[in-house]
């Protein structure tokens, strides 16, 4: 694999300005909740520029690793913090600085301890950022657990809807996850003999043999499955993001599930290519099943929290497809759909964050005819809604068209059912924008403001992001190709 | 014999006598505090001074009494954490409610005895020195667990302790008569090279698993840890500290040191510590789910750990000695942390229950934050000192085969971080029924806070000095294969 060393450390310097951030902000006053969030705001901000440019500085035609860093960390056990960012976590890191940029701006209206908040938050985004660009195995699972376990806090204290349950059993989900995910990568380390938790040096077909291919396959499937919603291990994430707080749901359902389908493909596929090949038909099934039932679901919900958790779910089936289908274009849909699939669902609770805020209810047959009241609020959701029906024009449309042309020549039968839940998903969210921002105002809220430019900052990049990447969706294929052709070809030989 | 490298022995039986001697003098009545302030910085003064001579003579090299004793870098590292966890005990006894006031004296001489005896059983080398030196710490810590001054509570706790001790140690003293008389001998460099021979003749395991069932007491490992939960309640919170502490860390050292000369070679011998290993740490996680005692549950908590550590004992190589002495530091300091927070939050020395948790984390936010650390630590989530002995366990582990046992493990983490969640939901959710007042927390207290923290973290994070250390210290156990 090409590597091309950092001439500076970008990635560290992401990593260190969360951590910097989070600092910085647990020494600051309690009761200085405005510094707080400009202090957030700034270090958020540095983030988001340093994402970009490490976006746009990746050297398309080269491909391979860039921006390596390696530091031998754990010399007798062969850990080293190894940082680099290839075409299939690129992606995924930008969509973490959108996020985690955009949910500091959605939660400047936070009146109760602010403090602990943006702490926790920023500590969660490190180790975000920390997983999408680890190259090595232990720090893949360190980073994985710091992204986790602030979650129980930011949920149980700043939640809302049974927040306590929701926090409990996202926590406890997420580590059941981690506990096949650890034994799997030990073994992999104790397998491979070259006393290394290196991802390049494990990464060479032939290293495993089957069996051991098949089985860490399959528990490093099921454990970062679970964080990808895959069902039936889907469970916790519904209530997770009912309950957690709007900008913790966007950083949850918009990047965290992402992780769990990005470390299915960075360490399950990646990995153990024969465990993936010998799995596929029983992820397709899964994700298909997931599709059809998050769709059905979510059409029987009146939360309006609730309907975009199924609608996760059965987007997150959408990526898991693409995955199981064992193909280049499988692979570039998947990596693109979760991108797309990261900021439709951040602008989805962005915007139910700020209608909340203001009604104090996410119950849809009470909300009824808001958008004659808050036409711009209403706007955004409903423009998410379309992004989720898969509207041309919008993110998803190319990241489920190009999965679904993959799935349907693979799997003809699992194609056409995956398509035609897709049509349930539209229908569920024309429903909800029809009974929740059309019809009659209910007069309850006709007093209430509509977002102000400031506020509606987040949600307008959102929005933007949306439009950019579904008018260009190149600015992304040809990122994740460079990642998922030389694969491939490796894979074939 | 060369005396000198016995410094810390005799450094601390010195100590121990200097307690003993103010223990003869009469009770002044007035300006109890005073006196009690001098006996604290005293013991302080000492306690921290051992730490001194135990890094001094880490290096040290030699056997006394006839090989009996032997001081090696294994034993070496396990003193100087013996005196680190002896001067952090110490550190928390500055407002002690719950012993007597004229019992300060008896108290530091039991425990700096305690320490020293946990010493000897570190060096001891054959098993009647491995039996005196147990025995020593085990009457010191009867006595320590009784001194409470409720006195049904602590008489009552340190009479289930003694039984089930004293116990434990006449099985273990059948175990060593087995052995000795099958192998015709008492040291234990000598049973190395006649035991793997005869290793499945029953006399022989069956000697074995007697003679470890007096170190599983220490460890509380199932079938032996019905004391635990009750002593741990019933003594006052810094003796319970000790026990949690300075104790398993001996416990796991005599453990390896008799495994790794005697336990080779009988796949027996290693199904049952797997079953052992597997019971401890379910029962321990399953019982301290309904636990509403934060002492009874750091009980159950420490019967699952030692449930871990036989993990990396049983793997029976370098490694696994290694993650296994890696673990013991991480105990010492996870386990301090928790029983800071406690002795802290209960000054009159009274036993804390979990709601009494509720609004810590307004009342003394750098509490709440030490107790977070060192609860997720023990649960094992990186990037904590905990997390890095589970993974060094579970790589050792899983190098020699037993992926199922690391799974099983592993499920046992998430039970228990159920009811740590529990606990830390107490401290950061809840608010109390009535406004509490903030917490006083001197400036000492809130620096030792703070490094315990840091060590946790920063160890966590940046392990391989401290790695390097443990793998050294094992090297001394496979000098004999």
């Amino acid at each position: 694999m090409q590597m091309e060393p950092a001439s500076f450390p970008f990635l560290s310097a992401i990593l260190l300005s969360c951590v910097v951030g989070m600092l910085t902000i647990m020494l600051i006053p309690e009761e200085k909740h405005r510094l707080i969030k400009q202090v957030s705001v700034v270090f958020s901000g540095i983030c988001l520029l340093l994402t970009l440019y490490v976006f746009f500085a990746f050297n398309r035609k080269l491909g391979g690793l860039q921006f390596v860093e390696h530091v031998s960390w754990i010399p007798s056990l062969g850990i080293s913090y190894f940082n680099a960012v290839d075409g299939f976590s690129l992606p995924n890191i930008l969509l973490t600085g959108i996020v985690f940029f955009t949910g500091v701006l959605t939660m400047w209206e936070l009146n109760t301890r602010v403090k602990e908040y943006f702490a926790l938050y920023f500590l969660m985004v490190a180790g975000v950022f920390g997983l999408f660009m680890s190259m090595d195995l232990f720090f893949i699972f360190v980073w994985y657990d710091v992204s986790l376990f602030p979650m129980y806090l930011l949920i149980a204290v700043w939640g809302t809807t049974r927040k306590e349950y929701g926090a409990m059993k996202l926590t406890l989900y997420l580590l059941a996850g981690s506990a096949l995910i650890l034994p799997a990568i030990i073994l992999l380390w104790a397998k491979s003999g070259l006393d290394t938790f290196s991802f390049v040096s494990l990464m060479h077909p032939g290293l495993f043999t089957p069996e051991v291919q098949k089985f860490a396959f399959l528990l490093l499937f099921l454990g970062f499955g679970i964080l990808a919603a895959v069902w039936p291990l889907h469970t916790w994430s519904p209530d997770g993001h009912v309950a957690a707080p709007h900008g913790v749901s966007m950083v949850h359902a918009g990047v965290l599930m992402k992780i769990g389908a990005f470390g299915i493909l960075r360490v399950a596929i990646m990995l153990c290519p024969l465990g993936w090949i010998y799995w596929a038909k029983f992820m397709a099934v899964l994700a298909v099943i997931g599709i059809v039932y998050g769709a059905f679901v979510g059409l029987m919900q009146t939360d309006l929290k609730y309907v975009i958790g199924y609608s996760s779910v059965s987007h997150m089936g959408v990526v898991c497809l693409g995955l199981s289908t064992v193909t280049v274009a499988g692979l570039n849909g998947a990596v693109f759909q979760m991108f797309a699939h990261g900021i439709m669902t951040a602008l989805f609770f962005s915007s139910v964050g700020y209608i909340y805020d203001r009604t104090h209810t996410k119950m849809i047959p009470e909300l009824g005819g808001l958008s004659r009241i808050m036409p711009v609020a209403s706007g955004f959701f409903i423009m998410a809604a379309l992004a989720g029906m898969g509207l041309p024009g919008l993110a998803n449309f190319w990241g489920e068209l190009v999965v679904f042309l993959a799935a349907l020549k693979v799997y003809p039968l699992f194609g056409v059912i995956a398509v035609l839940g897709l049509v349930v998903t539209a229908l569920f969210m024309l429903r909800v924008v029809q009974k929740a921002f059309y019809g009659p105002a209910n007069p309850r809220f006709a007093g209430l403001q509509d977002v102000s430019l400031w506020l509606g900052t987040p949600r307008i990049i959102l929005a933007a992001v949306l439009l950019i990447v579904g008018l260009c969706p190149s600015l992304l294929f040809n990122v994740i190709r460079t990642a998922s052709v030389p694969f491939m070809n490796g894979l074939l030989r | 014999m060369n005396w000198t490298i016995a410094g810390p022995e005799i450094f601390y039986f010195a100590a121990s006598l200097w307690f003993l001697l103010l223990s003869f003098a009469p009770p002044r009545k007035p300006a109890a505090d005073r006196a009690h302030r001098r006996e604290y910085l005293t013991a302080i003064f000492l306690a921290s001074v051992g730490i001194l001579v135990c890094l001094a003579s880490i290096h040290a090299q030699g056997w006394l009494f006839i090989r009996a004793y032997s001081v090696d870098v294994f034993s070496q590292v396990f003193k100087t954490l013996l005196s680190l966890g002896l001067f952090l005990i110490v550190s928390i006894c500055g407002h002690m409610t719950d012993i007597d006031d004229r019992r300060h004296n008896e108290f530091y001489f039991l425990l700096f005895v305690c320490t020293l005896a946990l010493m000897l059983l570190v060096s001891a080398d054959s098993l009647l020195s491995i039996y005196l030196s147990l025995e020593l710490s085990s009457y010191s810590l009867y006595i320590l667990v009784a001194l409470r001054k409720k006195q049904s509570l602590g008489l009552e706790a340190g009479i289930k302790y003694f039984l089930i001790g004293s116990f434990a140690s006449a099985v273990m003293l059948f175990g060593m008569a087995l052995l000795y008389s099958s192998s015709g001998a008492a040291y234990l460099p000598a049973m190395a090279k006649v035991l793997p021979a005869m290793i499945a003749h029953p006399a022989v395991i069956i000697g074995l698993l007697f003679t470890l069932s007096g170190f599983f007491f220490k460890l509380a490992v199932f079938p032996f840890h019905f004391w635990a939960p009750d002593t741990y309640q019933g003594a006052s919170n810094q003796v319970a500290a000790y026990i949690a502490t300075a104790s398993k860390v001996a416990a796991i050292a005599v453990i390896m040191r008799v495994l790794a000369f005697a336990g080779h070679g009988s796949a027996y011998l290693v199904h049952v510590l797997v079953f052992l290993s597997v019971v401890s740490m379910t029962l321990g996680n399953l019982a301290a789910i309904v636990q509403k005692d934060i002492k009874r549950l750091l009980a159950f908590s420490t019967i699952a750990h030692s449930g871990y550590v036989l993990i990396g004992i049983l793997v029976l190589d370098p490694a696994g000695y290694s993650a296994a002495i890696f673990y013991a530091l991480a105990l010492l300091a996870m386990k301090f942390t928790a029983f800071m927070v406690v002795v802290e939050l209960a000054p009159d020395g009274r036993n804390l229950q979990i709601e009494e948790l509720a609004g810590l984390h307004k009342r003394s936010p750098i509490m709440a934050l030490a107790l977070l650390v060192a609860l997720f630590s023990l649960a094992g989530i990186p990037p904590t000192i905990g997390f890095t002995g589970k993974f060094l366990i579970f790589t050792a582990a899983i190098q020699k085969g037993y992926v199922w046992l690391v799974i099983i493990a592993m499920i046992n983490v998430v039970i228990s971080l159920y009811y740590y969640l529990l606990v830390i939901k107490a401290a950061y959710l809840l608010e109390p029924a009535e406004a509490l007042p903030p917490l006083v927390v001197s400036f000492p207290k809130k620096l030792l806070a703070g490094l315990s923290i840091a060590a946790i973290v920063v160890v966590g994070f940046c392990p391989y000095w401290l790695i390097q250390v443990a793998q050294a210290a094992a090297q001394p156990l496979s000098l004999w294969r």
